[in-house]
């Protein structure tokens, strides 16, 4: 339907509001982060000023932030490669052979995804205790690849049933193996949709906070905890609270930007198919 | 294909990761819940059956907490479905300015939770927020958004409807898209009204990804806890104190045996709503012949 010349002024005017309430909270933070304290606090708030970079070097200096960055961009790389690793063999097995109880052990899969994480957090915190990995970013690590995994196997299902089994078929009578079947067929051809899960893979674990904040203490501690943790009314923290939030934010919205083809196929394949 | 048996070496990797990550903390909760168990007490663990359980309904702290979980999902997830639901419509309409500023929209879904919610305190803040600043210019005084018991329900469901109204604008937008654009040109060349084209065509053909839309909201609702944390701590005193909130505190406090027996009834809640959520997935289409 072709919308009318009025219809299309209507649109671009409702856009105005809804992009303010979309966009002003991330424009906020981030014109927040480049203020010094006195334009922070200035009446009335400044939308211009002379931005200073002095709030993101006292988070790097004054806080072991780069430390943070490395448990979580270690911890987010590791979930990335594991659940793709376990997803792509799950997913690609799904597709492909049906056994009894197949669907029902798809369906418990989903379960897992909606399971609330409170729940797993405190049986978890104690077996970590007692396998000595509490605070430790392996601790972290498993559990996030099990969060990462079944939107990964459900969205690869998917993908590996569109791959053409005749291509599969006529490479096995060529003697290939099923791993390379998969290896040098499938995978190849479901490549967007491991683009996918992998994104979220990492965003999983790079958003994750319940889990890192019971189980890290000092060591691996990751940085929505961080973030959480300069969360206080205390004013004087509030310009760097900003500049360690832009930075943690920063991956998440170039990433969004940059793959946004990829992401949208992915979240409504992911959001319909459960 | 012939060879069946392999398919469970492709399976196994994976299903045995995740049903030892997941159900072996799950069957040690379900065995702590029958415990009189505080972590600061580790030699005097009594097993009392099912006393965390019974205890719950009477604690009015537990039934409050399920009042507020209630009024915060229930809130948050309307108002996330009609502005979804909107904005969904809205973006479905072919005009070429809208292509490129649907990604805009999503942003919030992707922003970290804790940085969301981040952004949205400084906003809040009752002195120096830029909000209250604006407001008391219009004469609307400076409301307290987080520290008043009603206001501050209302602001975490909106912090929340902030960051999924994209997911579920993306997943109904997603379902408007694969509909049929002659069943809506057929319809209008009819003489139908947008409003009874909406009504009685893009309503029933898209009640299905609605259905869906609310359901996987509403279990993620119902189990938030980044926003509500960051934002109020389940304050003031326990006006925001979600079932979530609340185990979290029983936990803090070491009461092992009641956070796990709340866990675990938390979690047979959401079983129940993802067991409505497979039927529905399962049901076939209820779409009207076109």
């Amino acid at each position: 339907m072709r919308p009318t010349r009025l219809g299309a002024a209507l649109t671009a005017i409702a856009l105005v509001p809804i992009l303010a309430w979309t966009l002003f909270p991330i424009y906020w933070i981030t014109a927040a982060s480049f203020k010094t304290e006195l334009a922070l606090y200035a009446r009335p708030p400044q939308w211009i000023f002379s931005p200073i970079l002095d709030n993101y070097a006292r988070v790097l200096t004054t806080i072991p932030f780069v430390q943070y960055l490395r448990n979580s961009l270690l911890v987010a790389a590791g979930t990335t490669l594991g659940s793709l690793v376990l997803g792509t063999l799950a997913g690609y097995g799904f597709a492909r052979y049906s056994f009894r109880l197949s669907g029902a052990v798809r369906f418990l899969v989903l379960v897992m995804r909606m399971a609330p994480r409170i729940v797993l957090v405190i049986p978890y915190y104690l077996m970590m205790q007692r396998l000595g990995l509490l605070d430790t970013r392996t601790g972290l690590l498993v559990a996030y690849v099990s969060f990462a995994l079944p939107f990964s196997i459900w969205l690869l299902i998917g993908f590996f049933a569109d791959v053409p089994i005749d291509v599969e078929e006529a490479a096995m009578i060529d003697g290939c193996s099923p791993l390379a079947v998969l290896w040098r067929i499938a995978i190849p051809i479901a490549a967007p949709g491991l683009v996918v899960a992998a994104i979220f893979a990492f965003l999983v674990s790079w958003n994750e906070f319940l889990f890192a904040l019971i189980l890290s203490g000092v060591e691996a501690k990751t940085l929505p905890v961080v973030i959480a943790g300069l969360n206080t009314d205390a004013g004087p923290l509030y310009g760097e609270m900003s500049a360690a939030a832009v930075m943690v934010m920063l991956p998440n919205i170039v990433m969004t930007l940059a793959l946004q083809r990829y992401l949208v196929r992915g979240l409504a394949l992911g959001a319909v198919k459960g | 294909m012939a060879a069946r048996g392999r398919g469970r070496w492709f399976l196994l990797p994976g299903l045995l990761f995740l049903f030892a990550v997941d159900l072996i903390p799950l069957a040690y909760a379900a065995w702590a819940s029958f415990y009189d168990w505080w972590l600061i007490r580790p030699r005097d663990i009594r097993f009392v059956g099912l006393a965390n359980y019974l205890q719950l309904p009477g604690d009015p702290e537990f039934t409050r907490a399920v009042v507020v979980t209630a009024l915060f999902t229930a809130g948050a997830v309307l108002v996330e479905f009609v502005a979804g639901l909107g904005l969904a419509l809205l973006f479905a309409q072919r005009l070429p300015f809208l292509r490129p500023i649907r990604v805009l929209l999503l942003l919030p879904l992707f922003v970290v939770p804790v940085v969301g919610a981040t952004m949205w305190r400084v906003i809040f803040h009752p002195e120096v927020g830029v909000l209250n600043y604006y407001l008391s210019l219009l004469g609307l005084g400076r409301p307290p958004w987080l520290s008043d018991p009603t206001l501050a329900l209302v602001s975490i469901a909106l912090v929340d409807a902030w960051r999924s109204i994209p997911f579920m604008f993306l997943v109904m937008y997603a379902g408007l898209e694969v509909l049929p654009a002659e069943l809506f040109e057929a319809a209008a060349v009819d003489g139908a009204s947008a409003w009874q084209r909406f009504r009685h065509v893009t309503a029933p053909l898209l009640a299905y990804v609605m259905l869906l839309a609310v359901l996987i909201r509403g279990m993620d609702a119902f189990r938030e806890f980044d926003i509500i944390f960051v934002l109020t701590g389940g304050g003031p005193g326990t006006a925001t104190q979600t079932i979530q909130i609340l185990n979290y505190r029983a936990f803090g406090l070491g009461h092992m045996g009641q956070a796990n027996a709340i866990g675990l009834v938390t979690l047979a809640l959401v079983a129940v709503v993802c067991w409505v959520l497979i039927r529905a997935i399962l049901r076939p289409r209820a779409v009207p012949a076109a």
